[in-house]
């Protein structure tokens, strides 16, 4: 509660409520009222491609729909499982050793610093147009070296063959990301206090030994934070991807969210594309409340 | 091995590092200042004679100098809108305990996660019904819901850095409580805003999925006019290079200028950088 003050304490209360009012009123307008508005479209027949479908009463039908009878939005679900889990572990294991290299063997970090931030600055659109630009099949900078040192057969171009363009986007991913693992490890690792370094050192201990019994554990609030956020993130992706490959070729790439735009902006079926919409919406608030508990974590241990 | 072996290959990994990391963005930019001749080399041109050409054709002769405009007018209305209403709502997350307070500001970070592929098929919609479609207004709103949580969430942080005697020495002084937000808090929180403010101006310019489903014509960012450059046949690389090095240059040199508070504007506050 405030502390002392000479202002009556109901004049107080009321400043509080009125600096708050405008912020919840302009995200339940804008958040809330969209949201609710999505739920009940989910139990319609809505489209903007079919004759009659303007919103008639469907009860559950597209939510058993989508459970039973839609292998496409399970592939992609799959598909979207796949994605996070490797580029998240593989952004966490190089952007961690990464932060380690730039920790222990230098000294004047900032140019470095401020060049790592250039992947992930930049509009996410803009890194799928230039990977795009550097894989293109016939005069690719990227293709053309794969094929020098024969990586990639010729007759194969890394965003057009099935077996390759999953890889290729998540090579894509672990450029933009990785800086930032490096990042928040590094700030992390530059937060924890001397003492325990200072007394495993003086008990003999090896590197190895201080990395796993006082690093890691020391990390452990941070390592969390890291992940769970580039989780959520990885969960959302769909500039990249959009521009590097639509989705294609077929369904390869199509993540849960390509999926659920496809739906409802090319199919224009947005009764079906509302539960779609909604699915999403609930993985994502599940990460959250993992995250909202992580942060206070992370609060508590490190950064006060 | 000896710790100067160890040097030697730290410093060679991080160099390839650094090469990997600006490349590809090197290779943009210079995609962007050569002949269609030289993009389309069977083998990599790496040393070529620059042409200007690129830039004016598609700025000028294909239109593009009003997304510039949109992008930049969407960016700064969302900022400040944000910040507005923003900034004293953080703010009394700071100072007061009230009933229920964790919950709300939970909410905060859902908004600012909610799936943007998600929260745009109703704002579609709505927006629709209210005669926004296609409208700067529409964009402006839609990046304000992950922006204003932004605000709140890094703000609530800033503020909390200041010491509380600062509060009770202003109120010693005889300032209501909000004359002292206005002219004794807010100045201290001066450098935080600034770096909120930045942080958000780059999330908006960088956003594309809420741009392009909400205003796809006459209302479109430079992000959004991306992909509408490149076709499967025949895309003008030089062309679509232009606009995306238009579209990150400035941003890049924005990021250099807040680089002390990005760690902490990217985690929430929860590391501070």
């Amino acid at each position: 509660m405030i502390t002392g003050g000479m202002g009556s304490r109901i004049l107080d209360k009321g400043v509080g409520t009125l600096f708050l009012i405008p912020a919840l009123v302009l995200l339940a307008v804008l958040l809330l009222g969209p949201f609710f508005y999505m739920v009940g479209v989910s139990f319609t027949d809505l489209s903007f491609a079919l004759p009659g479908h303007d919103g008639n009463f469907v009860g559950f039908d597209n939510y058993r729909h989508l459970m039973r009878e839609d292998p496409v939005f399970w592939q992609s679900f799959v598909t979207t499982i796949t994605f996070v889990f490797s580029v998240v572990s593989v952004e966490f294991v190089l952007g961690f050793a990464l932060a380690l290299l730039l920790f222990y063997h230098v000294q004047r970090r900032r140019i470095v610093l401020t060049l790592l931030l250039i992947p992930m600055m930049l509009a996410p659109v803009a890194v799928g147009l230039m990977w795009k630009l550097m894989l293109q099949g016939e005069f690719g900078m990227l293709t053309h070296y794969l094929r020098v040192i024969g990586l990639l057969d010729p007759r194969n171009a890394p965003l057009g063959n099935y077996d390759l363009v999953m890889p290729t986007v998540m090579l894509v991913d672990v450029w933009e990301w990785t800086p930032f693992v490096t990042l928040v490890v590094l700030a992390g690792l530059l937060s924890l206090p001397r003492e325990p370094f200072e007394a495993a050192v003086m008990d003999g201990a090896q590197p190895w030994q201080v990395f796993r019994d006082i690093t890691l554990p020391l990390m452990r609030p941070i390592i969390a934070l890291v992940l769970l956020l580039r989780g959520i993130d990885a969960f959302k992706e769909f500039d990249k991807v959009f521009i590097l490959t639509g989705g294609g070729p077929g369904t390869a790439t199509e993540l849960l969210s390509i999926y659920t735009w496809r739906v409802n902006f090319r199919n224009w079926d947005l009764g079906y594309g509302a539960v779609s919409a909604f699915m999403v919406y609930l993985v994502v608030l599940i990460l959250c409340s993992v995250f909202y508990k992580a942060i206070y974590w992370t609060e508590g241990r490190v950064a006060k | 091995m000896s710790r100067t072996w160890w040097r030697i290959v730290a410093l060679g990994v991080l160099a390839v590092v650094l090469v990997i990391v600006v490349t590809p963005y090197l290779w943009l930019i210079m995609t962007s200042f050569k002949s269609r001749i030289d993009a389309l080399a069977d083998a990599p041109v790496w040393f070529f004679t620059p042409t200007f050409e690129h830039y004016p054709k598609v700025f000028l002769d294909k239109g593009y100098l009003p997304l510039v405009l949109n992008s930049l007018i969407v960016a700064c209305t969302s900022t400040g809108l944000s910040l507005i209403v923003g900034v004293p709502a953080a703010y009394v997350f700071a100072r007061h305990n009230f009933l229920g307070k964790e919950d709300l500001f939970f909410f905060f970070l859902t908004t600012r996660m909610a799936p943007p592929v998600s929260v745009v098929v109703p704002m579609f919609l709505l927006f629709g019904f209210v005669g926004l479609t296609d409208t700067r207004t529409a964009v402006i709103l839609a990046h304000s819901t992950f922006n204003l949580s932004l605000v709140v969430w890094m703000m609530r942080g800033f503020f909390a850095d200041i010491p509380r005697e600062v509060d009770e020495a202003a109120q010693m002084d005889g300032h209501t409580r909000a004359g002292m937000f206005v002219r004794v808090l807010l100045p201290l929180a001066a450098p935080g805003i600034a770096a909120t403010a930045v942080l958000c101006f780059i999330l908006s310019w960088n956003e594309f999925l809420y741009a392009f489903i909400l205003a796809a014509f006459e209302s479109r960012t430079l992000t959004v006019g991306i992909p509408g450059l490149v076709t499967p046949h025949g895309t003008l690389w030089g062309q679509v290079a232009a606009v995306a090095v238009v579209a990150t240059l400035p941003i890049i040199v924005f990021t250099f200028l807040v680089q002390r508070h990005l760690v902490r504007g990217l985690t929430f506050g929860a590391v501070k950088g």
